[in-house]
């Protein structure tokens, strides 16, 4: 038997949460685009697009509060926020190019400093995971060694069947919890063969082969040639489910302000410009081959991951059509 | 719904091949700035050709969506070789070069523009399996009047028959102008709130080639670099103040943008301001200065109170 639940009571299950005080987020129609936003009730769950931003944005927020200060009586009083109040919260609907990030983020963010704010929020997240079956052509997860039926990183895995059905996979004790605290809403069926996961063009790269060729190959003139178009924007890193830099600002006044840590991409000009001036990335393609090489070497010597899910949506998103998965096809080839 | 016969981008690809492998083999330039085709179908990248073999490469389809006018700016010096440069432009990337040469940062006897018979390009979100039709065609294309670009060094294709298009842009500025302040700041509001600061409407403007920022500035901070409702709107009245006058309708912004901000409504309520109070259009002609860039005694003064 396949324990399974309906598309309806899925929706239902969101409602209940939401109902418990739970704050609940997945894919969610917002404008001309799907976003990962706040879900007021279950029927607003949109599960028929990828959403153009990734799920990362739950953790590590677009822009968040880290302190704010005011100076009261001539001293300058600190406070910071309040990671306690953050809510016990369920990301539903996620794919598995989304639901595998915060797994791979958790290395970083719990290495040598322990970011609070990201592990907190982690802490308090159960991610229901669900199989894909509507890639396009950007999509390459399967290139990266995942899958559209790729359980990694969800603490709750639903597969798509016929008849807007979900076959559940509970993969951690979070998930368990969650099924166990909403049995109803389950039911066991026999078991049916899934909806077909979209095909890939990208064909299964070899990781371990491009990790040395990068380790061999920090100064190439292939870089020139994959990169010196590069616009120098933020885009591919910003809608990335894995880039994970970020700034920090201090914004306000002498007397009063708030410090805040916002996304930064390696693609910014200034991104390792020094005080005096020296920038050691000093042109685009330098820049770029950071992309490449924090994904597939450096995250992978520090920890044994790739830093990189195959959503496609940097692919996508570049505005001169810089296909990292087609830079990784060439490296591969090499 | 019309679809845009596709021989005739087969015609300009040919002609710049031609004309790209025969200005780099007399050595008349050291580079042709072109299009080369993406690995998925229905997409394409700038390229930067430097022999003949490259030329072969390049391509020209309804994909090549890029003004190319930006790797001649400031901003992307250094990958095109020094020397006499090529470029593929189409209409709407021609107004750009001439303001860019107005501006004084290109010289137009170091370039050989080859423009384009362009029937237009695909819309950020339109379907590139299809062929280019109403349904997949770019807003900006839809109300194009340079088809076929004039005072170029020559001219690649011919144009095919083109269907009337429906003004949708045009049409969306004038809901919007029918608005209430208030409805139009909701609007605005919301767009502004999906901003995620990527600037790729700046880094992929031709006209955004300040060496510094000013919204990158942080000693002291201009204009909060986070992506909040504040800087975002301060952001955004920056970009489409500092483009007004300059701003030569590529609509590039908009199409680069991850978040759907209709940006170029901004930039063509600017440019319509301009035309009414100052009869001035920006990059028809390269002109070293716009209206908003010069003083002159009799300007107008009454609004200083």
């Amino acid at each position: 038997m396949t324990f399974a639940i309906s598309q309806t009571n899925l929706r239902l299950l969101v409602d209940q949460l939401i109902q418990d005080g739970i704050f609940v987020v997945g894919p969610r129609r917002s404008g001309s685009m799907v976003l990962y936003e706040p879900l007021s009730k279950g029927e607003a769950l949109t599960l028929d697009a990828l959403p153009r931003r990734s799920a990362k944005e739950l953790f590590f927020p677009v822009c968040e509060d880290i302190l704010t200060y005011e100076r009261v009586e001539g001293k300058m009083a600190v406070r910071d926020v309040d990671r306690a109040h953050y809510p016990e919260t369920v990301l539903v609907g996620a794919p598995p190019c989304d639901a595998a990030s915060p797994a791979i983020l958790d290395s970083v963010f719990s290495w040598d400093y322990l970011d609070d704010f990201y592990l907190e929020r982690r802490k308090k997240t159960t991610i229901i995971g669900m199989g894909c079956t509507r890639g396009d052509d950007a999509c390459f997860c399967s290139a990266v060694g995942l899958a559209p039926d790729s359980v990694a990183g969800s603490d709750l895995f639903l597969t798509p069947l016929p008849g807007d059905e979900y076959a559940c996979q509970v993969i951690t004790e979070k998930g368990r919890s969650l099924t166990a605290d909403y049995p109803g809403l389950f039911h066991e069926q026999s078991p049916v063969d899934p909806l077909p996961a979209p095909k890939q063009e990208m064909k299964q790269l070899n990781l371990e082969r491009i990790k040395n060729w990068l380790d061999t190959h920090f100064d190439d003139p292939l870089w020139e040639k994959f990169a010196d178009i590069c616009a120098g924007c933020g885009a591919c890193a910003f809608v990335c489910p894995a880039c994970h830099c970020f700034d920090i600002n201090d914004e306000g006044s002498s007397e009063k302000g708030t410090r805040r840590k916002h996304w930064d991409a390696c693609g910014f000009g200034k991104f390792t410009n020094h005080a005096s001036g020296h920038n050691p990335r000093d042109v685009q393609n330098k820049r770029y081959r950071n992309r490449i090489m924090h994904k597939f070497k450096y995250y992978n010597d520090k920890f044994g991951k790739t830093l990189c899910t195959g959503c496609g949506r940097c692919v996508r998103a570049c505005p001169v059509g810089i296909d990292i998965a087609g830079i990784l096809a060439e490296i591969d080839a090499k | 719904m019309t679809t845009i016969n596709q021989n005739c981008y087969d015609s300009v690809t040919e002609a710049i091949r031609r004309e790209a492998a025969k200005l780099l083999q007399e050595q008349t330039v050291a580079a042709v700035v072109g299009y080369v085709a993406g690995r998925r179908p229905g997409t394409a990248s700038p390229a930067v050709a430097k022999s003949a073999e490259d030329a072969e490469k390049l391509v020209f389809s309804p994909a090549c969506v890029n003004n190319l006018a930006l790797f001649l700016s400031k901003a992307k010096k250094g990958i095109v070789p020094k020397g006499k440069t090529a470029i593929v432009a189409k209409g709407c990337d021609l107004r750009a070069l001439a303001g860019l040469i107005g501006e004084s940062q290109l010289n137009r006897e170091d370039l050989v523009v080859i423009g384009v018979a362009c029937a237009g390009v695909f819309s950020a979100a339109g379907e590139r399996s299809l062929p280019l039709s109403d349904a997949n065609i770019a807003a900006k294309c839809r109300e194009c009047t340079i088809h076929t670009p004039e005072g170029v060094d020559v001219v690649a294709g011919t144009l095919p028959q083109l269907p009337d298009f429906d003004p949708v842009e045009a049409k969306e500025l004038a809901r919007l102008e029918a608005m209430t302040p208030q409805e139009r700041w909701a609007f605005w509001k919301e767009h502004f709130s999906r901003c995620i600061r990527c600037m790729a409407c700046r880094q992929i403007c031709p006209f955004c080639y300040c060496e510094q920022c000013l919204c990158d500035r942080n000693r002291p901070q201009a204009v909060e670099s986070s992506p909040r409702p504040a800087g975002n709107l301060a952001w955004h009245i920056v970009r489409a103040m500092h483009l007004a006058g300059r701003c030569a309708g590529c609509a590039e912004c908009e199409r680069s943008c991850p978040m759907d901000i209709p940006l170029n409504l901004l930039n063509r309520r600017m440019a319509q301001e301009l035309k009414e109070q100052y009869q001035y259009e920006a990059g028809t002609t390269p002109q070293e200065k716009g209206p908003l860039n010069q003083y002159r005694e009799d300007d107008d003064q009454s609004f200083i109170k």
